[in-house]
């Protein structure tokens, strides 16, 4: 009967196995020091890049084996859907790549694990390269330190469909600059289109919160705050506008991507983007091209909201010099300039968009939209806090939907959210 | 000495015991390692605050006394268990009827059999897109409604009606899977029996009644508890249809949405996620469990 007992053995060995994974644990940050020789094998992890930048990041890796001899870059690329979740299964099974893409929400539960390098620490000499907003906006709240290098910025205007407006009345050639203009002209929209053309397709994101000018979290950052009269004031003028439809009755379930559709197909007037999209515009729906209005971001605070990416270093890469270096050589004002002159977007290095490319007009729409936006981002904001998970932006979701349903008044809905999001920060520990 | 035949006889016999075991290892292994690990992996896991980067500490029954006063929880159980209630009865009898149709030997019925087994080989992203592009306020159903001044329904902006619309999308994808299964157990219903009850003078909805579905009912019993087991656990057509934040104010979230809601991304809950899907695991098998019992009660 020898097989049984390492039969059962073997069923014992699979019950401890996962226990013993519960107990042990890293809080292994390894050490900060990236100083000496640049050298050896490193993995460096891009964000769906592959795609349409190939010989950009090839030609990158190249510049950078030749300027480190002894260096050899191996370049993946994961594409956009489920780049959280590759990132949490490389971050839980140890293989993380040494040098990878990242946004400022996915940085924060890295660093916070250990897995992302200080850079203030190994780094602090690059740090004045940097504009310092967007240095800033890897530092995480109630951690010292700051956890990527800054990569490339975006934000973008609000794209209005013409037609739509002079079809309601409206005057074409001046759209909405304040909140209450964009609020008054969507409901006059929606009255005159029979409730057949919403001006918006979204509800509001913690992001919109932000821009309204709402305090969204507190000053320690141990605690969110969005559910103050401003908020409520936010959130009360969405519900007039979802129950006059002027606000998509689809809202409550739209994402990104479906409400640019909308836009593209004339359901709804307004919609927020980046230069980009001008090309989809031009290729995807002439018509609207033709009819295209572009505007500047609605914000009472005078920042508009941009987006980072940013070039993190696994604090547990063996190749920490290396790692730093290209981490940086791919931020740095160069290579980031030359990336910005093949892609709508913009660099974060102190003084690139003071470049003629960013600051001079030739007629053309993409370019002023480009120049509009380079200038807005020098004191533009990430409003989204590096702590706000996805848990937390389906709790604000789903609390805002109820308001807009009329389930529970706006107030009571944010004071939800508030708890509830407060609650799974807490669990972040 | 021993002779040749009675040494190998011994070394078979030494053999014995580890040799079945040897040619059952590959399998073992694999069951193993990608269904029995996981499984006690997630019950472990029930039991501890386990997030995604932070291995977890043991805490007892925390995680399910927090199921109970989760409100998303009562949502998906009851989501659900309603789509058990509205696709199950679907499932079982829309095919048997479409079986008892594709079997007659008629012209051009070949045609009609891998129509109805289309969607089953179709992807269900596709299949779900298609249907979102349909049910759109903007889309075809909808355009047809308004020609006929019924008016635009908000087949995606309704829990319920999204809800219904998920379900129908999953009738419609099974119901060609289910047909194959029928359409194999009716082939072995004696044609005897159809010509007999027909002499004395049945119909066709007394042939239904007293001969097809007597001599189908097991195959139904199978029909109802797979069926049921996957609207249980149904994740896709609700995801795709209702977006991944399960619809408006996340009310036509289903348990499995909420499991990977919750277990997913850099923050992810992994115990609580766990002790959902125990949940999940526990009430699949009592589903098992009540259909077979009530094949058993039946044929007593």
């Amino acid at each position: 009967m020898r097989m049984p007992r390492r039969a059962l053995a073997a069923a014992v060995v699979a019950l401890v196995l996962p226990l013993s994974a519960c107990g042990s644990g890293g809080d292994d940050s390894g050490s900060t020091d990236a100083s000496g020789k640049v050298e050896g094998d490193i993995t460096f992890q891009t964000w769906n890049l592959r795609a349409n930048f190939k010989p950009y990041f090839e030609g990158l890796v190249a510049d950078f084996e030749k300027k480190y001899p002894g260096t050899n870059v191996k370049w993946v690329d994961q594409p956009a859907e489920g780049y959280a979740d590759k990132i949490s299964a490389d971050a839980a099974g140890g293989t993380l790549p040494d040098v990878v893409n990242v946004s400022p929400d996915l940085v924060a539960p890295l660093a916070k694990a250990g897995l992302a390098l200080d850079l203030d620490k190994a780094a602090a000499k690059y740090k004045e390269e940097y504009l310092p907003g967007a240095w800033a906006s890897h530092e995480i709240p109630g951690t010292e330190g700051t956890y990527a290098f800054p990569w490339y910025l975006n934000t973008g205007p609000l794209f209005y469909n013409k037609s739509l407006f002079k079809e309601a009345g409206l005057d074409a050639s001046k759209p909405p600059k304040t909140y209450d203009e964009l609020f008054d002209n969507a409901l006059e929209l929606a009255d005159k289109s029979d409730g057949k053309v919403a001006t918006l397709a979204n509800v509001p994101t913690i992001e919109d919160f932000g821009r309204y000018g709402v305090e969204l979290m507190n000053k320690e950052g141990t605690a969110f705050a969005f559910n103050d009269a401003k908020g409520v004031q936010l959130l009360s003028k969405y519900k007039e506008l979802y129950d006059a439809k002027a606000l998509d009755s689809q809202a409550l379930t739209a994402t990104p991507e479906s409400s640019g559709k909308k836009f593209l197909t004339g359901a709804v007037a307004m919609n927020p983007g980046s230069a980009l999209d001008l090309g989809n515009f031009k290729k995807q729906a002439p018509n609207l091209y033709k009819n295209i209005g572009i505007t500047d971001q609605i914000t009472s605070t005078g920042k508009v909201n941009m987006y980072v990416m940013g070039v993190m270093v696994n604090a547990q890469t063996k190749q920490k010099p290396a790692a730093v270096a290209f981490a940086h050589f791919v931020t740095d004002a160069q290579n980031q300039m030359s990336f910005a002159k093949k892609v709508a977007i913009f660099p974060s290095t102190a003084g690139s968009l003071d470049d003629p490319y960013f600051t001079e007009e030739d007629g053309t729409d993409e370019t002023r939209v480009r120049i509009a936006a380079a200038k807005s981002l020098k004191n533009a904001v990430n409003y989204t806090p590096v702590l706000f998970s996805e848990q937390m932006k389906t709790e604000l979701r789903n609390s805002v939907a109820k308001a807009l349903q009329g389930k529970v008044s706006p107030k009571e809905a944010l004071d939800n959210a508030v708890k509830a999001c407060d609650r799974l920060l807490q669990q972040q520990g | 000495m021993a002779s040749p035949s009675s040494t190998t006889a011994a070394r078979v016999r030494r053999q014995l015991p580890t040799s079945p075991w040897l040619f059952a290892a590959p399998g073992l292994l694999v069951v193993g390692i990608f269904i029995l690990y996981p499984f006690v992996s997630t019950v472990v896991n029930a039991f501890t605050d386990r997030r995604t980067l932070i291995p977890g500490e043991f805490v007892g029954l925390a995680n399910f006394r927090e199921l109970l006063h989760d409100e998303m929880f009562w949502i998906g159980l009851r989501n659900s268990t309603l789509y058990v209630l509205g696709v199950v009865p679907a499932l079982v009898l829309l095919p048997l009827l479409l079986a008892l149709l594709v079997q007659r030997n008629i012209p051009g019925i070949a045609f009609f059999r891998s129509a109805f087994y289309t969607p089953v080989v179709a992807s269900i992203v596709v299949v779900g897109l298609i249907w979102v592009w349909l049910l759109d306020e903007r889309g075809l159903v909808n355009s047809l409604l308004e020609t006929v001044g019924v008016g635009r329904i908000g087949f995606l902006s309704d829990q319920w009606l999204l809800l219904l619309s998920a379900m129908t999308v999953t009738v419609w994808k099974g119901l060609g899977y289910y047909m194959i299964i029928y359409l194999a157990a009716l082939a072995n219903v004696p044609r005897e029996l159809h010509e007999a009850a027909a002499v004395d003078g049945a119909g066709a909805v007394r042939r239904f009644l007293t001969v097809t579905v007597p001599a189908v009912r097991s195959t139904m019993v199978l029909v109802g508890a797979l069926s049921s087991v996957a609207a249980f656990k149904v994740f896709s057509e609700v995801y795709l249809m209702a977006g991944p934040g399960g619809g408006p104010a996340g009310e036509d979230t289903t348990l499995v949405m909420l499991v990977q809601r919750t277990g997913t991304g850099l923050t992810g809950r992994v115990g609580y996620a766990s002790a959902i899907s125990v949940v999940v695991f526990v009430v699949t098998v009592a589903l098992m469990l009540l259909v077979l019992r009530a094949d058993r009660k039946e044929d007593t």
